[in-house]
């Protein structure tokens, strides 16, 4: 009993499909399709080229500050000296008393 | 095929015009095909051209020239399950904003102003309509597809990419879910 309700079912709605099917006959494409497609295929272009045009302009000003970066401010940076004073002149400011004794004791000839 | 492979060919390499008459050639089947799977007759033209300006810019990565069908309906099928996922979103908020009264006397002026024929239709289209919103939009586009416009198996693989058991597990199971809408009385 119920397999004859599902095969009825089935069948109504196979039925159903093909009413669907025949109550939407392919459409006739209105007179203003194609010029309609080739506005939205030219502005998905124009869009196109406007992000790329703004990325290669994002990357031209990246380039001019990493210039303007390499150019001015390195040579300002390594122009002030890390070092003021030699390894030795260090080490002879932090134990002066070492060379005065070393003088004194008479070793240095 | 409803246009020669040369003709593909020639579009697939930047020929405006030969693309012109490929669109030309099948914009009635495909504007025909948005129509049953979207179930908008308003609508279809702008989906119909969302296709065919996917196709323009996908076009040259198109393998070869036999698999241009399956790859024009592959295209339909994703800008039809784009524009059923908008509606769908758009429907909710736009229900929500309505009372029932207005959302019933819109339909009857929308029906008033329709032709016995076009009444007949619209009740089939309604019918279909409540019937398949009651499943995902991936089983309303494969049941579309099979049972409305008739695609066999063989080019039902194509356009998935699937096996064809993986494809039939998938139409038994999407027929089933709507069998049991079908046999479910409305809310």
């Amino acid at each position: 009993m119920e397999r004859m309700d599902d095969d009825s079912t089935n069948s109504k709605l196979d039925a159903l499909w093909l009413e669907y099917r025949n109550a939407f006959p392919d459409p006739e494409p209105s007179a203003n399709f194609m010029p309609n497609l080739w506005q939205k295929i030219e502005a998905r272009r124009v869009e196109t080229t406007s992000v790329f045009r703004r990325l290669a302009q994002a990357c031209v000003m990246a380039t001019v500050a990493a210039t303007l970066i390499i150019v001015v401010l390195i040579p300002r940076i390594q122009r002030e000296p890390v070092y003021t004073a030699t390894y030795v002149d260090i080490l002879d400011a932090a134990h002066p008393m070492d060379a005065a004794q070393l003088l004194d004791s008479g070793d240095v000839q | 095929m409803l246009v020669d492979f040369e003709l593909i060919e020639k579009a697939r390499s930047g020929d405006d015009g030969a693309f012109s008459q490929v669109v030309q050639a099948y914009r009635k089947r495909i504007l025909g095909t948005i129509a049953r799977l979207i179930g908008r007759p308003e609508d279809v033209e702008d989906v119909g051209q969302e296709v065919f300006l996917r196709l323009y810019y996908s076009l040259e990565q198109l393998r070869t020239a036999e698999v241009f069908e399956p790859w024009l309906y592959r295209l339909t099928v994703n800008a039809a399950y784009d524009y059923l996922r908008r509606q769908k979103r758009r429907q909710e908020s736009r229900m929500s904003d309505l009372s029932e009264q207005q959302v019933m006397m819109a339909d009857a002026a929308a029906g008033g102003k329709q032709n016995q024929e076009e009444q007949r239709r619209g009740k089939i289209r309604e019918q279909v309509d409540a019937l398949l919103e009651k499943v995902s939009e991936e089983d309303r586009i494969l049941l579309t597809l099979k049972e409305v416009e008739g695609l066999s198996l063989k080019e039902l693989e194509k356009i998935y990419r699937v096996n064809e058991n993986a494809l039939k597990v998938r139409l038994f199971r999407a027929r089933q879910r709507v069998l049991k809408a079908y046999e479910t009385p409305e809310d």
